[in-house]
Parts: structure tokens; C-alpha cells; sequence
């Protein structure tokens, strides 16, 4: 080959492959070479060394970190973290995945940052943290299938992976981000303090894994925990104790300064929002909505109104829907029965319990409701039905309000400040006042003996009108908090509703507003005579289920989780 | 009664709660063999065998465990004399980034713009192709290769040797220019050869720590549980611009102006000497040239050293004297002095200050340096680039016979000159003269300084060839050839860490696809080019571990007392020198420090001083640029450019993913910014943004950003030690706005 050829062929413009006389390589051993790199010679060349019990391995002496004893009546064991003996390294949290056989990227342990002091004296202290073994764990008292139990000598909070049907509510209900969801399993799974390790003498993980010895196992008086919950004696940048109890006991010998702070304190991010659950309280609230209206009207007016059968159906239809958006958020949902286990502590049992009670009553209704039109069938007598039909819409009246009244409880009951009660409890009740007329509306789309008359349209518009503008207050009343000086729970809310989250926000401002207020009050102006029920009402219920999803997806999503203190996103 | 409902309740929680079943015994721990305690039983290791850590150089043995043949998880190696059962995370994510996304599976060519799958046949035959008509037109010196402190020390070695003694290539380098180059020339100045001269029991025998650069506790983790077992509650002095981790662990901080810490060991020094608390003995009997260092340091006085560093002058005296009171003193430094423009005279002022207050030969003394990646110290002895094997001369041509004797090749083969540094081969690209690069597992489009002119450099390249264990790095991503490469964990060799303990490293997983050794690589090219004559002695890493015997005989580095991999497997680790002759396995092999006699390498068996003018910054802040950029390790989880630890959800997560501008609480209320805003950093060079997290640890006038964001290397400037031609990472001029977008 010349020079100028090979030139010509250089340089950033391929080579054409034609042109090249390729020199027949004698490249046999490439195969040879893949097939070695198959054989894993290791162990092989190396097995006389480390066979088994060939290399006996000195235990590591830990029982300066393990504790003596166990725990008598009062006491359980706890982790016990150094702040000045831990670098940060985060072995504990690399060995705890390896060493419990954990899933790709699940841990159950992580290291956060405190940061503070001044610029001639800087502090920082990294937090290592896992379940904190509560005296009163509020994953425990929130499960619905009694998946949690504290062992009763231990104290160690263990969580029964088969009983657990994957509602994911412990993750909300600790404080601490303990529970860790598993997606491929259905489940959840935390740390359970490697007892069975612990049981026989042997450290935890995180305690074997720690260089330095920073994290260690103690007993500890449950009586001191309570006594160190009401001195708000845990950490800087993290949930206050007295919820749960928290064991995990951190030690230092040097005073952190006042300003210290989570490294991630001032970082805002959208939390999960658990469509099945917008889906499911909203339509919950609808459907309970519709009967409680259509009843109460009915009550207070003594006729009918609309068509209660229309009424009836359209809130079976969606109240089943929103049971099986319920089923279907589950990590196992075959075993959606479960659900009602944990019913003398966790509202999540009883928001089953009164919905499951709420659909059946409702059902029940509906079908004695279309009786009349299967009159052929061999049935009991009229009356008989009409009493039936009457007790099972109070039922069904009944436990739909508890139920409504559960979910807001679900909510408060894990404490968070952008879960309180008030603003939960206009939040849902606020969606049945106003979805449930809404519903009664187009529900009277369908022929009835007894349609709206102009008064109940124009009761129903004003109370439509009126919740929106509560609803509407309420969340306006947050937004506000973006002027906080502090970075408080509220101002991270409405720092997420209006930076990552505006879309949404505008979409369930811009929905209430034009659905209800604008066209309500356009319909009670110009149109309470002339324009048609059957359609609009149906539209009008669009149009405000709209907003009400938008407003219940940032429910979720601008609901700043609670954490131990985060490390640097 | 009460008894009676007990009993009641708890067999309805029976009835009802199932605490058995699949998922429970996913996670239920059984009794396991080795030492282990109980482990998930799906995860009991039938058989475990011991290898060393592959990314930082402090060399932690790692075991690995089997069940029957397959790899079932990896813990920290309890019998390994490094690390005594501890690793940091990445040390327990070793494995996980080999089955990661992303890894290269076969040869890929580029034809019409496109990386396209290739056979190896087909992607050695275009690489010879394209080398030998590069080479025929404009030189043999026109092909140059970038070689890694990540490979085993036995590729490293066969790659010098193809590349050199089999292509006819000339100028080869290493990603180790950018982290040891500096200690490297220090030593081979001071001590006559590349000797750090300690052994990891030195931290726990000082009782004064002197650390200056270094952030041990995230970079070397394990180094610094190892001052934590220091029984002689010692003084703990760190030396760095940062409140870094290290430096709050530590008894004593002192944080000069970046770049001043040779003027202030300078006069450190100056007291030492006025104050008489100097080894005359051993400075006259062990070392040359203290009386012009003497009057050198003589005009560095403290209140200059205030002035220079910012450090009131109380506290240069106070640091004085914890090296002067201290029995035994140990001065350890990292990157911050390695990378700096007059890195070599920093380095080699630690060194001084140890020769001159006999810190050095003495159990926990010494000028010791702390490696950056596992094989630095092999790329530094063997990998046949600057140096001829095991340390010698490429100039020297006695040093060449022996060479050429001892591979039995004939000598011509062996070029007369050593090769150029990593930063002069980026200029030979630039200048036309160097027309094909090789690069073996490293990522200098992420890595290298003032990243923006190393792009539009190997853009013009006629030929770039990229041997990685992943296709989509930043520079794989620019390849026109592309080998894949299995990595640590799939094949075998020996390391080197930073107290010259060799060991060995193993095959515990198979590589996927087509990837091979990168050993197996280096023998497909010799016999592509049909040089593969002069090779047939090297046919596996263990034949060239004994030709490496073979090379070190008589040299400072000797290893021919090692038998081979078994010997060292078995004994946790070989330190060098270890000439043929002396016992190996006595409990006192286990740890050994060097210059215990007070014999140097050098021809006269004394140390020297070296010392030089302290200079100004390479770029100096500007009313443009009014900020000080540094640049070092994030987090402990995250190794250099992440092509590894990315791969790694755990590791991920213990690292930040967004990339966050460390700033002072005064320059933050300056500048009016928020905390965790977003920022624009500019320098002249380039601009990134990045979130802002205000905090007291960096000083008014410096910013600090981590190297681990491809981003971050286009701020840096190019500025060099112009002795070991180290790259200075840490000091370029920047601006800091508020705002997210890059205007």
C-alpha cells in the first residue's frame, strides 16, 4: 500500500471496508482466550487455602458494643450511635445490604449530615440511622394487618413479611423513614436489629460493619426513653420523639452548636403520589357524597330528589371503583381481606372496615332500589323492601361518613404537620360536600318521577359554590406560607406547590375556580331554568372531579416527608 | 383468668398472622461457615477466597464468597493485615458495578459516525491497520498510549512491553501522572528511588499525625480507623484549606490560604532549626545538602508564613512545636500537595522536615504518601512508561542491556528516551506529531484538567482507541475502536498498595460477552502486529509476575524472595523489598518500614534536600474571577469519574446525585444567594451550575466543588508541577451567580 492511500484513509473519515486488504489475523486463540475468561480459577487455584475451617478467623471481639444482659421488665435493647467516633464512612450502610441479602439498591439504613456552627469554629456530625426500635412504634400501630410486633423481651420492632399485603401505610406512619417498600416482592422490610445474629452473640450488621465501633447495642430503660422524649433530647433537624419513642440513643462529648442543620434542610422534593389513593379518596368522598346528600336533601326537603336509583347506581359504580383502586395500590392485593386485622389500632383497618360496610349497605340499596322493576321475581313484600331499602341507605349513609371520617384520621394519624387535622378534615369532608352535589346533579340526568326541582339546583350549586370557596382558602392559606422566614413544613409545601409542582397547582386552582365558582355562579345567574340538568350536571361533575384529583394528587406529592436528617441530595 | 385470655388472644394472632412462609425465609439467617456469624441462608458461602480491593490504593483484602462457584456476596477480609474485616462502602460494592449497565460486550469499530459490532478479529485487524499506516507515514512516536493505575501490575508491565519493545511505540502514560507523579519525582529525589518508606502500623504508632492535603476520612477511610486505634491518644494535625471530615476529627486544624502550605512548612522548618530541635547527628551522618536548605528556609520567618498563609502567627508556632515535641512524628499527604503546581518542593518539605527531626526509619515516623488508586505504586515501578522496569533508566544504556538481557529481546527494541508526560502528549496531539492514542481503562474526557481543549484535542486525533469495561463513557463514547475489557473481579494480577504491599487478585466472576483480560488484550495485540515472538515467555499474569522478579533483582524494589501468588495469597500480602534469601511469614514481615538503617537509595546512601522558591498561583483570582475553586473527593462512596460506583444503586445512594457548590456563609450573604439555590461557576474556561450549600467548612474567597461531575473539569485550569508534571486541580480562579441557567 502506498502512503498516500493509507493517508487518504485516515483521519476522522472511516475507512471504507471494501478497500482494505485485511491481513487474515490468526486469531484461533481469541476463542480459547473467551472460554478462559468463563473458568473461574479462584477458588481452584487458591482453595487449599481458604477451604472451609482450614482458615479458622479470631471472632472480632465485640463485646464492648454488644450488651451484657438481657433486657429485664422496662428495659429493651436499642442502638447506641457515638456521633464523635462515626467519619461518616457508611459502611454500616453498605454491610447491613450485603450482610442481610438485601434486593439491588435496598438499604435500611442511611447517613445523614448536620452541618452548623461558625466560619472559625465549623461542626458537622454525620447521622447514621435505622429503626429506631420505638417504645411506641407507629408503623405497628398503624398497620392494618398486624404485619408489625415488638418483641416483648427484646423491644426490637419486627415486621412479619408474610403477613404484610404492601399498603405501604408504615411508611407514612414512621416518622423516621424506617420501613423501606420493596417493589418486587409487594412488601414491606426495615431492620430488625439482626436478632437472630444478636440472640446467638453476634453483632448486627451496621455494628460489624462499622470500623470504628460508632454504633453499638445497649439495654435501655423504656422509662428513660420517655423521660428523654419529654427533655426533646434527639437530634437537631428531626422528627420530635415524643410520637414514638424513638430507643436509638446518640452521644456526643462535644455540644452541637444551635444552628445545626440536615444537609438536605433546605432542599424541597416531591414526595410519591399515590394515584390508587387520589383515586380511591376521591371517588370515596363522591360516591359517600352522593348517598349523604341525596338522603339528607331528602330528610330535609321530605321528597325526592332526582332520581334516587340514578343516584344510587352512579355511587355504587364509583364506590366499587374506588374500593378496587384501594385493592389495586396493593404490593400483595389478593390478600386485600386482611385488611381489617389491625382494627383496634389502625384507622387504615377501620377506613376498610367502614368503606367495605359502606359499598355493601350501598349495593344493597341500589338492588332493593331496582326491586320494583323486577317485580316478577318470587320476593318478599313491598314493605319489607322499602324498610330494607330505608336501613340500608342509613347504613350506608352512616359508614360512608365514618369512613370519610377514617380517612382523614389515616392522615392525622401519623402526625405530620401538613397532615393536621383541620386542613385533612376540610380537605375530604370539603370533597363529599361538594362532589357528592355535584353527583346528585348528574345523577338527575337520568328520567325520574321526581326531578330537580329550581331550588334544590340552586341549593346544590350554592353549596358547591360555597365548599369550593373553603376548599379554595384553605389551600390558598398554604401558598401564603412561602413568605416564612423559616423553613418550615408549610413553607416547604408551598415551595413544592408553586417551584416543581406549579403545573398541577395551576391545573387544581384553575379547575376549582372554573368549575366551582365560575360556572355554578354562571349557572345560577343565567341558567337554572334553561339549561339542561342532564347535560350540564354531568359536565359540572367532570369538570370538578378535576380539580378535586389535582388537589388530592398534591395532597400527596407537596406532603414533605419525615425523615431523620438527609444527607446532600 | 388473665392467663387464660392470653393464651386465647395469641392463638387467634396465630390463626390470623402468618410470621412463616417464602418471603420470610427470603431474608431468615442460618449459622455460616468461615467466621461469618449467621448470614440470609440463600447467601451461605460454601467457599470463600480473599482478594484485594480495586479502587483506592490502601489495598483492603476483600472476601469474596462462593457457593458452588458462584459469586453470593463479599465482605471485608477479618485475617487481612490491611484492613482487619473493615471496608467502606465501595469496598463493599466491589462486585456490584461488574453486573452494572452499560458494560462494553463485544468489539465496536466506528464506520459512518456509528460505533458498530465487531468481532475481535475485525477490531484488531482496523486498530493495526490504522496504527501501522499512522506509524509508516509520520513516525513510530505517532501512536501514544494512556494506561490506568487501576490494572494489575502484570498488564500494566505487557502493556509497556507490547507498546515499547513490540509496536515501536515511544510515549506512553499513565491516569497515575494525575495523582502520584508528584510523590513519585519527591521521592526519587530525596531518597534516590519511588520509596514511600512506611507501613500502615506507622498511624497507630505516632503520636503526632501530620496530614496535609489529605481527607482521609472520605478518601481513605480505612486509614483513618487505623489512627483511630492509635492507643497514644495522639495529636492529630491536619493541614488543609477545608474544615474537611478530616480535619473535625482532628486535634489541631489549620487551614492556610490554598496553595501557602509550602511557605509554611518552610517556616516550620525555619523554627525548627532556630529553635535547635533538629537530629544534627543524623542530618550530618544521612542526608546532603541541609546547610543551603538551612539558609533557604532562613528567610522564611512565621510572620511571613502569617502573611502568606492567613494563620496567625501563634498558630505556625504552635504547629512547630507539636513537631518538635512529638517522639514520633509522622507527616502523611494526599492530593492537596500531589496536585498542586509546586507540589514536588511541598511534598519534599514534608520530607525535609521528617530527615530533619529524624522522623523517618523509626516506627510511627516517616514523609509518607497516601496512594490514590489500588495499582499506582505498580504503574509507578513496572508499567515501563517514564522509568525503564523497576525503576530504571530509559537514558541509561546499561540499564537497557540488562532489560533487553534479562526479556531476552534484542536491545534496539528498547527506545533511548522515556516517554512523555500525560500533559506533553495531549500537546504532541495538539501539535500533529502524535496521531493515534490508546487509552486503557481510564476516562480522561471526565478526568483530565480544562476538560473543553482535552475534547477539542482528541477531536483530532486520526485514531482514538478506547479499552474500558464500559462502552458509554465520555471518552468510549469518542472511540473509534473500542475493546471490551473485563474487569476487576474477572481476572487475575497483582497490586501494589500504598505501604508496597503486593497482592494478588483473583477471577471470581465471568466476564460478560466478549470481554476479555485486559492481559489477554495485550496478547491478542502483540500477535496482531505479529510481535507476539518477543512474548512468549509472557503468557499469564503469574509468568510475568516472574519475569517482574526477574526485573526487580538488585533494585530498591526487589521482590525475588516472593515464591509467587500462592505465597503472597497465603500471607496476606508481600510489602517489597523482599530479596531472594530472607524468611517470609515471621509475624515481623507482616508490617515493615523502610530506612530503618538510615540507608537511602541513593549512590551515597544519604537523603537530600530539596527546596526551591515558593511561587505564586498559576491563575489568580480577578475582580472577574473573584473566587478560589477547589476541587477533591465527594463522598466516600464515589470513586473518581464514578464508572464504577455509579453502576451501583447502594453507592448511588449514598452519595449526592445533584452536584452541590460548597460556599462560605459570607460569600453566600455577598452574593445574595440562598441556601441550595441554584448557581452559575464560571471561569474562564467554562460554566456549570450547580446547587448551592452554604457552609462555615470552606473560608470566604474559596468554593469547593467535587471531581466526581463530569462537569467540573471544565473550570479547572491547566496548570502543572513543572517537575512531575501532576496536574493542579485544586486552584483555579471562578465566579459564582445566582441563577440556574448559564448565560
Amino acid at each position: 500500500m502506498t502512503a498516500g492511500a493509507s493517508a487518504a484513509m485516515l483521519g476522522r473519515v472511516e475507512a471504507k471496508e471494501d478497500v482494505r486488504p485485511r491481513r487474515k489475523l490468526p486469531l484461533l486463540s481469541v476463542d480459547a482466550l473467551l472460554s478462559e475468561q468463563q473458568t473461574l480459577t479462584a477458588v481452584e487455584r487458591f482453595s487449599s487455602l481458604h477451604d472451609a475451617g482450614e482458615v479458622p478467623e479470631k471472632h472480632k471481639i465485640y463485646s464492648e458494643l454488644l450488651p451484657l444482659s438481657k433486657p429485664g421488665v422496662g428495659q429493651q435493647y436499642a442502638f447506641e450511635v457515638d456521633l464523635d467516633a462515626c467519619t461518616g464512612c457508611k459502611a454500616c450502610v453498605a454491610g447491613c445490604h450485603t450482610m442481610n441479602g438485601l434486593d439491588e439498591g435496598e438499604t435500611w439504613r442511611g447517613v445523614g449530615l448536620l452541618s452548623g456552627g461558625t466560619a472559625e469554629t465549623p461542626a458537622a456530625r454525620l447521622v447514621t440511622s435505622s429503626c429506631h426500635h420505638c417504645v411506641e412504634p407507629a408503623c405497628m400501630a398503624g398497620c392494618p394487618v398486624q404485619a408489625y410486633e415488638k418483641d416483648p423481651i427484646t423491644g426490637i420492632v419486627k415486621h412479619l413479611d408474610d403477613q404484610c399485603f404492601g399498603c405501604q401505610y408504615c411508611t407514612l406512619m414512621c416518622p423516621y423513614d424506617a420501613p423501606k417498600y420493596n417493589k418486587r416482592l409487594g412488601i414491606v422490610r426495615k431492620c430488625d436489629m439482626c436478632s437472630s445474629r444478636l440472640e446467638n452473640s453476634e453483632a448486627p450488621a451496621c455494628v460489624e460493619a462499622c470500623p470504628n465501633g460508632a454504633i453499638a447495642i445497649r439495654v435501655v430503660d423504656q422509662q428513660a426513653v420517655i423521660q428523654a422524649s419529654e427533655a426533646q433530647s434527639f437530634l437537631p433537624s428531626t422528627p420530635s420523639p415524643e410520637n414514638t419513642l424513638p430507643t436509638t440513643r446518640y452521644k456526643t462529648s462535644k455540644a452541637l452548636p444551635a444552628n445545626m442543620l440536615a444537609a438536605d434542610f433546605y432542599a424541597v422534593k416531591t414526595e410519591h403520589s399515590h394515584p390508587a389513593l387520589v383515586v380511591m379518596l376521591t371517588l370515596t368522598q363522591l360516591s359517600v357524597g352522593a348517598f349523604v346528600l341525596g338522603f339528607g336533601l331528602e330528610k330535609l326537603t321530605g321528597r325526592a330528589l332526582g332520581s334516587p336509583l340514578a343516584q344510587a347506581a352512579l355511587a355504587c359504580f364509583l364506590a366499587v371503583l374506588a374500593l378496587g383502586a384501594s385493592v389495586f395500590h396493593l404490593g400483595r392485593p389478593w390478600l386485600f381481606y386482611r385488611a381489617v386485622l389491625g382494627l383496634r389500632t389502625s384507622w387504615l383497618s377501620r377506613e376498610a372496615l367502614c368503606f367495605g360496610l359502606f359499598a355493601k349497605f350501598a349495593i344493597l340499596h341500589g338492588l332493593l332500589l331496582a326491586l320494583p322493576n323486577l317485580a316478577q321475581l318470587p320476593l318478599p313484600s313491598a314493605l319489607w323492601i322499602e324498610n330494607a331499602a330505608r336501613i340500608s341507605r342509613v347504613g350506608a349513609a352512616l359508614f360512608g361518613t365514618l369512613g370519610v371520617f377514617s380517612s382523614v384520621m389515616v392522615y392525622v394519624a401519623t402526625k405530620r404537620a401538613q397532615w393536621q387535622a383541620e386542613e385533612t378534615g376540610i380537605r375530604f369532608f370539603g370533597s363529599m360536600l361538594l362532589l357528592g352535589p355535584a353527583a346528585v346533579l348528574a345523577a338527575s340526568a337520568a328520567p325520574s318521577e321526581t326531578p330537580l326541582a329550581m331550588q334544590d339546583v340552586r341549593a346544590l350549586l350554592g353549596l358547591i359554590v360555597g365548599t369550593t370557596l373553603v376548599k379554595l382558602a384553605l389551600e390558598a392559606q398554604i401558598l401564603a406560607h412561602v413568605r416564612d422566614r423559616r423553613q418550615s413544613v408549610k413553607k416547604r409545601q408551598a415551595l413544592l406547590l408553586l417551584g416543581p409542582l406549579r403545573t398541577a397547582t395551576g391545573w387544581r386552582f384553575g379547575a376549582a375556580l372554573v368549575w366551582g365558582v365560575v360556572f355554578p355562579s354562571m349557572w345560577l345567574l343565567l341558567g337554572t331554568a334553561t339549561w339542561p340538568v342532564g347535560v350540564v350536571g354531568p359536565l359540572l361533575l367532570l369538570g370538578l372531579l378535576v380539580g378535586e384529583f389535582a388537589e388530592r394528587y398534591l395532597f400527596f406529592c407537596a406532603a414533605p416527608a419525615s425523615q431523620m436528617p438527609g444527607a446532600l441530595p | 383468668m388473665k392467663h387464660v385470655t392470653l393464651k386465647l388472644k395469641s392463638a387467634v394472632r396465630r390463626l390470623l398472622v402468618k410470621s412463616d412462609g417464602p418471603l420470610t425465609r427470603e431474608l431468615l439467617q442460618k449459622p455460616s461457615a468461615f467466621g461469618l456469624g449467621r448470614l440470609p441462608s440463600r447467601t451461605l458461602p460454601d467457599q470463600k477466597t480473599t482478594m484485594t480491593c480495586g479502587f483506592c490504593s490502601i489495598g483492603c483484602g476483600l472476601d469474596v464468597l462462593l457457593k458452588n462457584d458462584e459469586v453470593v456476596g463479599l465482605v471485608p477480609s477479618k485475617a487481612y493485615p490491611v484492613n482487619m474485616g473493615m471496608a467502606c462502602p465501595k469496598g463493599w460494592e466491589a462486585l456490584t458495578p461488574l453486573k452494572g449497565p452499560g458494560r462494553a460486550m463485544t468489539p465496536l469499530v466506528r464506520r459512518d459516525g456509528q460505533l458498530k459490532t465487531v468481532t475481535w478479529g475485525e477490531a484488531l485487524g482496523e486498530m493495526v491497520f490504522r496504527f501501522r499506516a499512522i506509524q509508516e507515514q509520520y513516525g513510530p512516536e505517532a501512536v501514544a498510549w494512556i494506561g490506568s493505575g487501576q490494572l494489575p501490575t502484570e498488564e500494566l508491565a505487557f502493556l509497556g512491553a507490547v507498546a515499547k519493545f513490540g509496536l515501536g511505540i515511544v510515549h506512553g502514560d499513565g491516569n497515575t501522572r494525575q495523582c502520584m507523579a508528584t510523590a513519585a519525582t519527591a521521592y526519587k529525589q530525596s531518597f534516590g528511588f519511588d520509596a514511600p518508606p512506611f507501613t500502615y502500623a506507622d498511624f497507630e504508632a505516632s503520636d503526632v499525625i501530620v496530614l496535609v492535603g489529605s481527607n482521609l476520612c472520605i478518601a481513605h477511610p480505612i486509614l483513618w480507623e487505623r489512627i483511630c486505634k492509635n492507643p497514644n491518644q495522639p495529636k492529630i494535625v491536619v493541614i488543609d484549606p477545608r474544615a474537611t471530615e478530616t480535619a473535625m476529627g482532628a486535634t489541631h486544624h489549620y487551614a492556610p490560604a490554598p496553595k501557602t502550605d509550602l511557605v509554611l512548612l518552610y517556616a516550620v522548618a525555619n523554627w525548627l532549626i532556630a529553635q535547635g530541635k533538629i537530629d544534627q547527628d543524623f542530618i550530618s551522618e544521612h542526608t546532603n545538602g541541609f546547610e543551603a536548605f538551612r539558609e533557604h528556609v532562613a528567610q522564611f520567618s512565621v510572620e511571613r508564613a502569617s502573611v502568606a498563609t492567613g494563620l496567625p502567627e501563634a498558630s505556625i508556632v504552635e504547629l512547630a512545636k507539636l513537631i518538635a515535641e512529638g517522639q514520633r512524628v509522622s507527616f502523611w499527604w494526599t492530593m492537596g500537595v500531589n496536585q498542586s503546581h509546586e507540589g514536588v518542593r511541598t511534598a519534599q518539605a514534608l520530607i525535609n522536615l521528617a530527615l530533619m527531626t529524624k522522623n523517618i526509619g523509626r516506627p510511627g515516623t516517616g514523609a509518607n504518601s497516601i496512594t490514590g488508586q489500588c495499582n499506582a505504586m505498580g504503574s509507578r515501578l513496572f508499567s515501563n512508561t517514564t522509568n525503564l522496569f523497576g525503576g530504571r533508566s530509559f537514558e541509561s544504556a546499561e540499564d537497557r542491556a540488562e532489560v533487553a538481557q534479562i526479556l531476552g529481546i534484542p536491545v534496539d527494541l528498547v527506545p533511548s528516551k522515556p516517554s512523555l508526560a500525560y500533559d506533553q502528549i495531549i500537546d504532541g496531539i495538539l501539535a500533529q506529531r502524535i496521531r493515534a492514542l490508546w487509552v486503557i481503562g481510564t476516562n480522561p474526557l471526565h478526568s483530565w484538567i480544562n476538560q473543553s481543549h482535552l475534547k477539542d484535542v482528541l477531536a483530532r486525533l486520526d485514531c482514538l482507541v478506547v479499552q474500558d469495561l464500559y462502552h458509554d463513557t465520555e471518552t468510549a463514547r469518542a472511540a473509534d475502536i473500542l475493546l471490551p475489557a473485563a474487569g476487576w473481579g474477572e481476572k487475575e494480577g497483582t497490586f501494589i498498595n500504598s505501604e508496597r504491599r503486593i497482592s494478588v487478585i483473583k477471577r471470581v466472576v465471568k466476564a460478560p460477552g466478549q470481554a476479555l483480560a485486559d492481559f489477554n488484550i495485550f496478547r491478542l495485540v502483540a500477535e496482531a502486529f505479529g510481535v507476539d515472538q518477543h512474548f512468549s515467555e509472557w503468557s499469564s499474569p503469574e509468568a510475568v509476575f516472574q519475569i517482574l522478579k526477574r526485573l526487580s533483582r538488585g533494585k530498591p524494589c526487589d521482590i525475588t524472595g516472593i515464591s509467587g501468588y500462592q505465597e503472597l495469597d497465603r500471607l496476606g500480602g508481600i510489602q517489597w523489598p523482599l530479596p531472594a534469601g530472607v524468611a517470609t511469614g515471621l509475624p515481623e514481615m507482616k508490617e515493615r518500614r523502610l530506612f530503618e538503617d538510615g540507608r537511602f537509595f541513593t549512590d551515597d546512601g544519604r537523603a537530600n534536600f530539596f527546596f526551591d522558591e515558593p511561587r505564586p498561583l498559576p491563575e489568580l483570582t480577578t475582580r472577574r474571577y473573584p473566587l478560589l475553586l477547589l476541587t477533591g473527593r465527594g463522598s466516600s462512596s464515589q470513586w473518581h469519574t464514578q464508572t464504577r460506583t455509579k453502576r451501583s444503586p447502594v453507592l448511588c445512594k449514598l452519595s449526592p446525585q445533584q452536584l452541590h457548590l460548597e460556599i462560605s456563609t459570607q460569600d453566600a450573604r455577598e452574593l445574595g444567594i440562598l441556601p441550595n439555590e441554584e448557581v452559575v461557576v464560571s471561569s474562564q474556561r467554562g460554566s456549570l451550575v450547580a446547587r448551592a450549600f452554604i457552609t462555615p467548612s470552606v473560608k470566604p474567597g474559596q468554593v469547593f466543588l467535587p471531581m466526581h461531575d463530569e462537569r467540573v473539569n471544565q473550570l479547572t485550569f491547566a496548570a502543572f508541577d513543572p517537575i512531575s508534571r501532576q496536574p493542579a486541580y485544586k486552584a483555579s480562579a471562578v465566579r459564582v451567580e445566582r441563577g440556574g441557567e448559564i448565560s
